[in-house]
């Protein structure tokens, strides 16, 4: 399918917990196709059990279009999150689309009236940057994503794992959005849309430009200009750039606004002013931006009038409704011109004249010769490249995952991220699981008695440098905390055990026992100078904490048996002392 | 203008190439490491004869990128093969890449060919022919000017030494004869199959004061002998020459431009021939325009030409400002669209643009 065209869902695990990002319809096929395969999910089919939360970024319908189809007819009863303006115009948008595919086409299969509304009854609206808790462990914050009314890029999080999905953004603001803006929350995987990484845009200005310039050509030689659209996002943009326009050439040809969705459209971005940009937010209080001179509402009777015009009405694709029944009135002339915004899905009669025929069949075999002009426009607002890789410095993700429509070849834009911020970056194709293993970090509770005699040991601690510290960790009720060994065994009730090691060295040695024992200790002292090495009562030496006595061989008595005992915390002074002991005694030793 | 369309690199380039298919490559220059070579597919509106005024698709797209450690100065296809050849500072070897665009979008660096780095070398100019086999003419300066087979690696002309001056460009006449241009203002000559000789062409016009000179040559319709064609060069004051090969003695022509003095140096000066349209030339390089001048009305006097058209685009758009204005890089022709040119500027902007013919010329 192409670009613009394609049904977004993506499902997440992260830390036990499963989210579905987006619910998209594809509108490219006529057929069950148009739906996700929700058997992916789970083979059983109990979706609500499996699924914590289901997430919609924004009201287009490759985004939201199958989200009844899912909770309905499917069967979710679990909660959908989505921004308040999202929450408002999707169920606009899906009755919309469920009259002309079900009345007009004919379609059985699909979603009815009630439905839409029973599944906006399990939606939970959000606000920006608001942290919405799910459940005690899952909780989920909105961001701005700038690209149509209401459209939100959301942050996943559980525990300190996190995944950030973007939906469709914009990073340059245009006449009534802002741009996208996330802080540094540092995700493990940041999903971004990546369909239109590889174009190097043209300039808004030359497009507009372009626009105004037919649209303007038209009016002067007397025709009409009709604009189909879908009603809500590019209708409101083009709006303003024709308000403008008009105000600053004092045209006087009337613009007109189809009725019925558009007019609750309007109504909508009134209400939600503050998800506009700040410069209509700042001109709303001396002149609210979305109330139009130069626009008027619609009135069918109007198509029939004489003179210029320019008149947007829905739906986009010229499928059905008003725009068509304008369509047929004004395409016999040469003079006039219809400007196509977008998209249009094969067998729209949009699509048709895109595609460049001129004679149609309607309704009653009746043939429509198209001789007004047909134009095409594409404002769509979406990240290019470099908006990606600023999404990216601003995020500071530590893994990346971008979602394209085709299965295109992106090796490019996958190096270009992993050179420039030492992240992996993935890029699976439909259907594909992708596998990211994160470093989670686990908090532990240091006591303070502990933290005080580490510190003290050794040199003084470097601010920037690690340090080893030792110590006992225990675990216990989901609550991890580090102690001194003599507080653990205090608190589990153990003992501590001694480990006492014993080595038996054999000296050649014909004198009686104490006489090898003061040779040996006579020996040790002077080699062992900073050491207290002791010559005992009882016969036997000590260095340090260290034993040493000394027998004589059961059955050699040229041989003495020198019995070194030491405990666990001196093992390391306990075996030097009896390597050197085996080495042997000096001969000459007074 | 007849149309305009501008658009935004995430780097600047100094270079725009023709390929084929219609793709045009652009690459990066900055200072630091990693920059981006583009292969870039022109939208629909530009590949079609008749100028469309609204089309949905009217985006360049990336078609495939390659990684380029060193500041990518001079790039050229080779003909007939997917290999493509740059070179930049700090020293006069060339880097060779593949290109295939069906199996990856990757550009792979391919292994350079070194050349023997003298002192006080700069970047190596470039241009390349696939006659008897795929060539590409290299040098950084007039002594050394060498030929290397790109397969094979081998070095099948070295060009006799005839002064150490450093070379602003080169271009292969025809598949025998190459022509250099010195910075000075020097054009030589040299026949691929007689390596001892290198004919002094054309010598450097006299100046008050030393300005650095580029060349430009035109590849003129098919059959056409390619020294018929006049060369053209521009100086950094401004001065433009047209010479016929084969009447050296004696310009054809000569005129000054109107561009801003002094001049900001001579690294981005461009003049290039139109491919479809006779005795139109374009140059840019002095500031944030291009300048496009018809040659026919021009005399041997040195008087000062009037453009025909400017292009001021690249002067407006730069982010308000904000440091110095945007210069010139490059330009370059459309192979088919006799009045369409692309240029590129410093502050990272690609314009295409058609311009009108101003009335009562044709």
């Amino acid at each position: 399918a192409g670009q613009d065209v394609g049904r977004s869902c993506i499902l997440v695990s992260l830390a036990g917990k499963n989210v579905m990002l987006d619910c998209g319809m594809h509108m490219g096929y006529n057929d069950d196709r148009r739906f996700p395969d929700f058997s992916y999910i789970t083979q059983n089919g109990r979706l609500t059990d499996f699924l914590d939360c289901v997430i919609i970024s924004h009201f287009h319908l490759d985004h939201c279009g199958a989200l009844p189809y899912f909770s309905e007819m499917v069967g979710y009863d679990g909660p959908i999150y989505m921004t308040h303006p999202t929450k408002a115009i999707c169920p606009i948008l899906l009755e919309d689309y469920r009259k002309i595919t079900v009345d007009k086409k004919g379609e059985t299969n699909f979603f009815t009236s009630q439905m839409i509304k029973d599944c906006m009854k399990k939606v939970v609206a959000v606000h920006l940057h608001q942290t919405v808790q799910v459940d005690e462990e899952l909780e989920i914050k909105a961001y701005y994503a700038g690209h149509v009314l209401g459209a939100a890029m959301f942050q996943i999080k559980v525990g300190c794992e996190s995944v950030v999905y973007t939906g469709d953004y914009n990073m340059t603001p245009d006449r009534h959005l802002g741009a996208a803006w996330i802080d540094k929350c540092r995700p493990d995987l940041l999903i971004s849309e990546s369909t239109y990484a590889t174009t190097i845009r043209d300039s808004k200005r030359c497009r507009e430009r372009d626009f105004l310039k037919k649209v303007h050509e038209t009016v002067e030689r007397g025709g009409k200009v009709l604009i189909p659209v879908f009603a809500l996002g590019r209708a409101q943009e083009l709006c303003i750039l024709l308000e403008t326009f008009w105000e600053r050439m004092n045209l006087k040809a009337p613009i007109y606004f189809s009725t019925g969705l558009t007019e609750k459209a309007n109504h909508y971005y009134k209400l939600f002013i503050t998800w506009t940009n700040q410069k209509i937010r700042k001109t709303f209080v001396q002149r609210n931006m979305f109330e139009f001179k130069h626009i008027k509402a619609f009135d069918r009777a109007f198509a029939d009038n004489p003179g210029p015009m320019v008149v947007f009405a829905t739906p986009g694709m010229l499928h059905a409704g008003q725009s068509l029944q304008i369509f047929r009135k004004w395409a016999g002339n040469e003079k006039n011109m219809v400007i196509m915004p977008g998209y249009c899905v094969q067998g729209t009669v949009g699509h048709k004249i895109l595609s460049g025929q001129r004679k149609l069949e309607m309704e009653g075999r009746q043939i429509l010769e198209v001789k007004m002009q047909v134009e095409y426009m594409s404002f769509s607002a979406h990240a290019d490249a470099k908006g990606i890789m600023q999404l990216i410095r601003q995020a500071e993700p530590r893994n990346v995952l971008l979602v394209h429509g085709e299965a295109k070849k992106m090796e490019f834009l996958k190096q270009k991220i992993e050179q420039e911020f030492h992240v992996s970056c993935y890029m699976p194709a439909n259907g594909e699981t992708t596998t990211i293993l994160t470093n989670p970090c686990i908090p532990v509770d240091i006591s303070l008695g502990l933290l005080k005699r580490e510190t003290a040991i050794g040199p003084l601690p470097d601010a920037k440098k690690p340090k080893l510290m030792h110590g006992t960790l225990l675990m216990k009720d989901n609550s991890f905390r580090l102690v001194s060994p003599e507080q653990a065994l205090k608190e589990l009730g153990l003992a501590e055990h001694q480990l006492r090691f014993t080595c038996r060295v054999h000296v050649q040695d014909p004198r009686k026992e104490h006489e090898t024992v003061l040779r040996v200790y006579n020996h040790l002292k002077g080699i062992l100078k900073d050491y207290s090495v002791q010559h005992l009562p009882d016969g036997s030496i000590t260095v340090e904490s260290i034993l040493i006595q000394a027998t004589a061989h059961s059955e050699d008595q040229g041989t003495k048996v020198l019995l070194v005992s030491w405990t666990y915390q001196d093992e390391e002074l306990g075996s030097y002392l009896t390597s050197l002991l085996k080495k042997g005694l000096p001969q000459s030793t007074p | 203008y007849r149309d305009l369309h501008t658009f935004e690199l995430q780097a600047p380039t100094r270079l725009i190439e023709w390929a084929r298919g219609s793709r045009v490559c652009v690459a990066g220059y900055g200072q630091s490491d990693g920059n981006e070579i583009l292969q870039l597919i022109p939208p629909p509106t530009l590949l079609t004869k008749e100028t469309q005024g609204l089309c949905p698709e009217r985006d360049f797209k990336v078609e495939c990128g390659g990684f380029s450690e060193r500041p990518v100065y001079s790039l050229k296809y080779v003909p007939d093969t997917s290999l493509l050849v740059t070179s930049g500072p700090p020293d006069s070897s060339l880097q060779v890449w593949q290109v295939s665009a069906e199996d990856s979008d990757v550009i792979k660096s391919v292994s350079p060919i070194a050349t023997e780095n003298g002192t006080g070398q700069s970047w190596a100019k470039i241009a390349t022919i696939s006659a008897r086999a795929p060539w590409v003419l290299h040098g950084s300066r007039l002594d050394r000017v060498q030929i290397t087979e790109i397969e094979s690696r081998k070095n099948v002309y070295t060009a006799a030494p005839g002064g150490s001056e450093e070379l602003s460009s080169l271009a292969f006449l025809d598949c025998n004869t190459l022509l250099l241009c010195c910075a000075a203002g020097r054009l030589c000559l040299a026949d691929v199959r007689q390596p001892q000789s290198l004919v002094e062409a054309v010598s450097a016009p006299l100046a008050p004061c030393s300005e650095q000179w580029c060349m430009g040559t035109r590849h003129g319709a098919q059959g056409l002998e390619p020294s018929s064609q006049p060369v053209a060069r521009l100086s950094s004051r401004g001065l433009l020459t047209l010479t016929d090969l084969r009447k050296t003695s004696e310009f054809l022509a000569l005129a000054k431009a109107r561009v801003p003095s002094p001049g900001s140096g001579a690294e981005f000066l461009c003049v290039s021939w139109a491919p479809a349209l006779e005795g139109c030339l374009a140059i840019s390089g002095f500031d944030g325009t291009v300048h496009v001048y018809d040659t026919q009305s021009w005399d041997s006097s040195g008087r000062e030409a009037k453009p025909i058209f400017v292009h001021k685009g690249h002067a407006f758009g730069g982010a308000g400002g904000s440091g110095d204005p945007p210069l010139v890089t490059v330009h370059t022709w459309h192979l088919q669209k006799p009045r369409t040119l692309l240029s590129a500027a410093s502050d990272g902007s690609l314009h295409v643009w058609d311009w009108v013919q101003p009335c009562g010329k044709c």
